[in-house]
């Protein structure tokens, strides 16, 4: 069979064109390089196809097709995850889903509104903005992040500390198990469908257990009113204590963020410079939204615990357009880095509020042990810590370093007893600090599970839990030699 | 005797809990067992277990009692489990707003020991006084404010079960936000103990509201169209009610003593932002209703009243009338066709029946008194009338002879074999709560 390119040897792949058609998948190895790894790039491998459906009934043609003839398989949306949930580590036939981004119903009454997997999240909030609606979950790469990967990964986001995290607002699933059986789950939004939750634990399920072709969400109206608070600190403990305090007040701030001098610096040379003082250990960012009668009561309360934690300067947005100044400098985050560093590692602990200044402590020593910077960005209200560490990839070795350094800062959480990721999902890169939090029994719990949807274990192998006996290959290779 | 050997051996594994031989077993309501055991530590829950499934006995198991009439075809199991006497504080981090509580704790005694921190766990069950945390989530109960607050899904953060083997697994954390591995909360929240016993629940807390206030806007017969267009006009607006519950006229009736449709808006905020909001409804009130509002303390000692209403699985149930609650779920606005659906049935049929239904999340609670027979009939035609609707019926409350001429969780979904599947990889010998569930797992 001829396609662009000229003739192919794999009648697979020559299977697979029958099923999506000529121009809709890529087999090439020039074309499948941009397929081999995801925001995780420290491991790379590349895909055996990567094939584009249509609609659910293509999906599940494929998937069929792949567990006839034991092919491993994998879904990827926007290929934005920072844990490489959707990198092909066993030569994967990657299933697009990219070109179902149709936003099929919205149902404003009802509250909930149904899209394809590949419908970028902040087009949702877009086309329900002008009737004053808005999808809750909000990843700082809403922009160009699939709602399919976002359920996936049970994305989380700035305001989630108040609206919850992706879970809270799926409503209804399509689904393609990995045999390619199609089923329903809730699809017309009513809640609690009798049975054990399928939606929560296919939410946050890192694409090993079914591949979602349609999403019912639940959608929000907007808050009345909205407040956005910047507070500068020159203590980071003046800061931590001040996030306990507010949290204490009985305040719900949607968001409340912290950044460290590092991070600051990163911040104030990217895109988005908002003239923060260069002398600060931390910031603050805090937004408080709701009923406009009792917005200001909440914004002088937060005022006073500043002022009470030694803050030097606090100040409220005065319109709009500088709220999204703020945000935009606190979103960009991330990718600043790059500005201060060559490459740069984030990681995703999350520990109890209350031991942020001895957690942050550790971090430092890290730091200090690795000789690499570390910049801290995070969710200080939910105790979600984005640890960046930054080094040059170049070098010999560092790059070795920013993951032994990366590790440590999550064992740090643990130690606190917190977690190993709070949004960004354990994919390839977290597997072994899995054994941070979870018990061989407790691990073998949710393989189990996974044994359930998915007994041939051809979707997504090899992500989430760590390898067991990983040791005894190790030494049976040492053998060898 | 068998029933003696079983029960010294019973009385070796748990040494000083409690193991007690029941005379009477039969209840109307099943699901008892011919021997209670309470375990006072996760360790007896985790050896009661074990020893049950290795010898192939049924466990019952069982928190206040106030669900007992809830599912399952069974009378009297081998063993009843019950977790009334595991319970208390684990660990409560003020700071954090988190709180590890045993599952036998009763759910009032939590709230009531929070308030003294200004917190609570932001879930509003049936009869608080009796049910236990632990029998809240794993019937997945919820009431009016879930329309703001949501359910046991979005509060619990992290559990303890035991597997019917006895193993220990730990779902979850401690922390409030956590995507570590699946999130094995959510299997075992409404599961009705037919995966494991839930041992310990860590919760994610809220701040207890500053001020609330409760409307009670009252409609005249049969003015649906405009009970619609006043919610669908409050959902659209900028205000944040805690719920929006229609109450059917003879509910309204108990409770209010007006006899009308009644929607139920509660707001909780500062005190400033909640008479804002009452202003506001006051504002877009129809014209030809009624307004009432009930302040603070009025306001909660109706919802006290209120957690009341459903029956209560704790009772003999030896009265000649049977009693029935149902859940019903629809798409949200949906409900006022199933309150208005349930009130026309009293009249149609000799039964009494008392609804609410949530305008914001499309979940119904129906009462029914009757007799046997015309009680199933009333969920038969419920039923005929919701299914289209695609929605459910569940059977929350039955005598147990009743139970097994009605199905309790409807129709297997189409998607049965996985539900089948996890309960075969976790309860091979389906030691627990054998056919409480969906298709009879």
């Amino acid at each position: 069979m001829a396609i662009k390119g000229g003739q192919i040897k794999d009648t697979h792949i020559e299977n697979l064109a029958k099923i999506v058609g000529t121009s809709a998948i890529l087999y090439k190895k020039e074309d499948l390089l941009a397929y081999d790894c995801d925001g995780f790039t420290i491991h790379r491998h590349l895909p055996r196809a990567v094939v584009f459906p249509n609609s659910a009934e293509e999906v599940a043609k494929i998937v069929k097709y792949c567990h006839e003839y034991d092919l491993p398989f994998l879904a990827r949306g926007a290929g934005t995850g920072l844990s490489g949930g959707a990198i092909p580590l066993n030569g994967e036939v990657i299933i697009s889903l990219t070109k179902m981004k149709r936003l099929v119903s919205v149902d404003l009454e009802n509250r909930r509104a149904v899209v394809e997997p590949g419908f970028i999240n902040l087009k949702l909030t877009h086309s329900i903005a002008d009737k004053g609606y808005y999808y809750a979950p909000d990843p700082s790469s809403q922009y160009c992040c699939t709602i399919g990967g976002n359920v996936a990964e049970n994305a989380g986001g700035a305001h989630c500390l108040k609206y919850g995290v992706t879970t809270n607002h799926i409503l209804g699933l399509e689904v393609v198990l990995p045999n390619g059986e199609m089923i329903e789950i809730s699809t017309n939004g009513v809640l609690d469908p009798p049975g054990y939750d399928l939606l929560g634990i296919l939410t946050g399920s890192e694409g090993t257990l079914g591949i979602v072709t349609k999403i019912t969400v639940r959608i929000l109206k907007n808050p009345e009113a909205k407040q956005t608070v910047l507070a500068y600190f020159d203590k980071v403990s003046d800061a931590s204590q001040a996030v306990s305090d507010i949290i204490s007040a009985g305040i719900v701030p949607a968001a409340l963020e912290m950044m460290d001098k590092t991070a600051i610096e990163g911040v104030e040379a990217a895109a988005f410079p908002v003239g923060h003082p260069k002398d600060i250990e931390a910031l603050l960012l805090i937004e408080v939204d709701g009923i406009s009668a009792g917005i200001d009561e909440q914004i002088q309360e937060i005022l006073k615990v500043c002022r009470s934690r030694n803050v030097r300067e606090v100040k409220v947005a005065q319109d709009e357009k500088e709220r999204e100044r703020w945000w935009a400098n606190r979103k960009t985050g991330f990718g600043a880095m790059g500005a201060i560093s060559p490459d740069y590692l984030v990681q995703d602990g999350v520990i109890p509020r209350s031991k942020l200044p001895e957690v942050l402590e550790r971090i430092r020593q890290i730091s200090e042990k690795y000789g690499l910077r570390i910049a801290n960005i995070f969710h200080a209200g939910d105790g979600n810590l984005h640890p960046l560490v930054l080094f040059d990839s170049r070098k010999p070795g560092e790059t070795e370093m920013a993951l032994a350094a990366g590790s440590e800062c999550l064992q740090a959480c643990a130690d606190a007893g917190g977690s190993i990721t709070g949004e960004h999902g354990v994919g390839i890169e977290k597997r072994e600090e899995m054994r941070f939090i979870f018990s061989d029994e407790e691990i073998a719990a949710q393989t189990n599970i996974r044994d359930v949807f998915n007994p041939k274990n051809l979707l997504n192998a090899g992500k989430l839990f760590p390898t067991p006996g990983r040791c005894v290959e190790v030494k049976r290779n040492e053998k060898m030699k | 005797m068998l029933a003696t050997e079983f029960l010294s051996e019973l009385k070796a594994i748990l040494r000083d809990s409690h193991v007690q031989v029941e005379e009477d077993v039969g209840h109307p309501l099943g699901n008892s067992g011919r021997v209670t055991v309470c375990p006072q530590s996760e360790e007896e829950i985790s050896n009661v277990l074990m020893y049950a499934d290795n010898h192939g006995k049924k466990v019952t198991i069982a928190g206040g009692g106030t669900k007992r009439g809830f599912g399952g075809g069974t009378e009297v199991a081998d063993l009843l489990l019950s977790l009334a006497e595991y319970k208390g504080v684990v660990e409560h981090n003020v700071g954090d707003m988190t709180l590890t509580v045993k599952a036998g704790t009763p759910f009032q005694s939590l709230q009531e020991y929070l308030a003294e921190y200004n917190q609570t766990i932001a879930l509003d069950p049936i009869w608080p006084e009796y049910a236990t945390i632990g029998g809240v989530i794993a019937a997945n109960d919820s009431g009016p404010k879930r329309f703001r607050y949501g359910s046991a899904r979005d509060s619990v953060i992290g559990m303890r079960i035991v597997y019917p083997n006895g193993t220990i697994i730990r779902s979850g954390g401690k922390v409030v936000k956590n995507v570590a591995g699946y999130d094995m909360n959510k299997l075992f929240i409404g599961s009705m103990g037919t995966l494991g016993v839930i041992s310990e629940v860590t919760l994610k807390l809220r701040p207890l509201p500053k001020y609330e206030s409760l409307i009670l806007l009252s409609f005249q017969e049969g003015k649906m169209e405009e009970i619609r267009a006043f919610a669908v006009e409050l959902l659209d607006s900028l205000m944040e009610p805690t719920s929006l519950e229609l109450l059917s006229p003879s509910l309204s009736e108990r409770l209010t003593g007006n006899h009308a449709y009644t929607v139920a808006i509660s707001f909780e905020d500062v005190e400033s932002a909640v008479h804002y909001q009452e202003n506001f409804v006051k504002r877009i009130q129809p014209a030809k209703t009624n307004i009432t509002i009930l302040p603070l303390k009025e306001a909660r000692a109706f919802w006290k009243q209120f957690y009341t209403i459903a029956p209560n699985g704790r009772e003999s149930g030896s009265s000649n009338e049977i009693e029935a609650a149902l859940k019903i779920g629809v798409v949200n606005l949906d409900a006022l066709q199933v309150i208005k659906a349930s009130h026309i049935l009293q009249d149609a049929m000799n039964i009494a029946v008392e609804a609410h239904g949530g305008l914001g999340h499309g979940l119904c609670q129906i009462y029914i008194k009757g007799t046997g027979e015309e009680v199933v009939a009333a969920i038969e035609r419920l039923r005929q009338f919701v299914i289209p609707l695609g929605g459910y019926v569940i059977v929350k409350h039955l005598p147990l002879a009743l139970r097994q001429k009605v199905e309790v969780w409807g129709e297997k979904p189409s998607y049965f074999f996985l539900l089948e599947g996890i309960k075969t990889k976790i309860d091979p010998h389906s030691t627990l709560n054998h056919g409480r569930f969906v298709g009879g797992i």
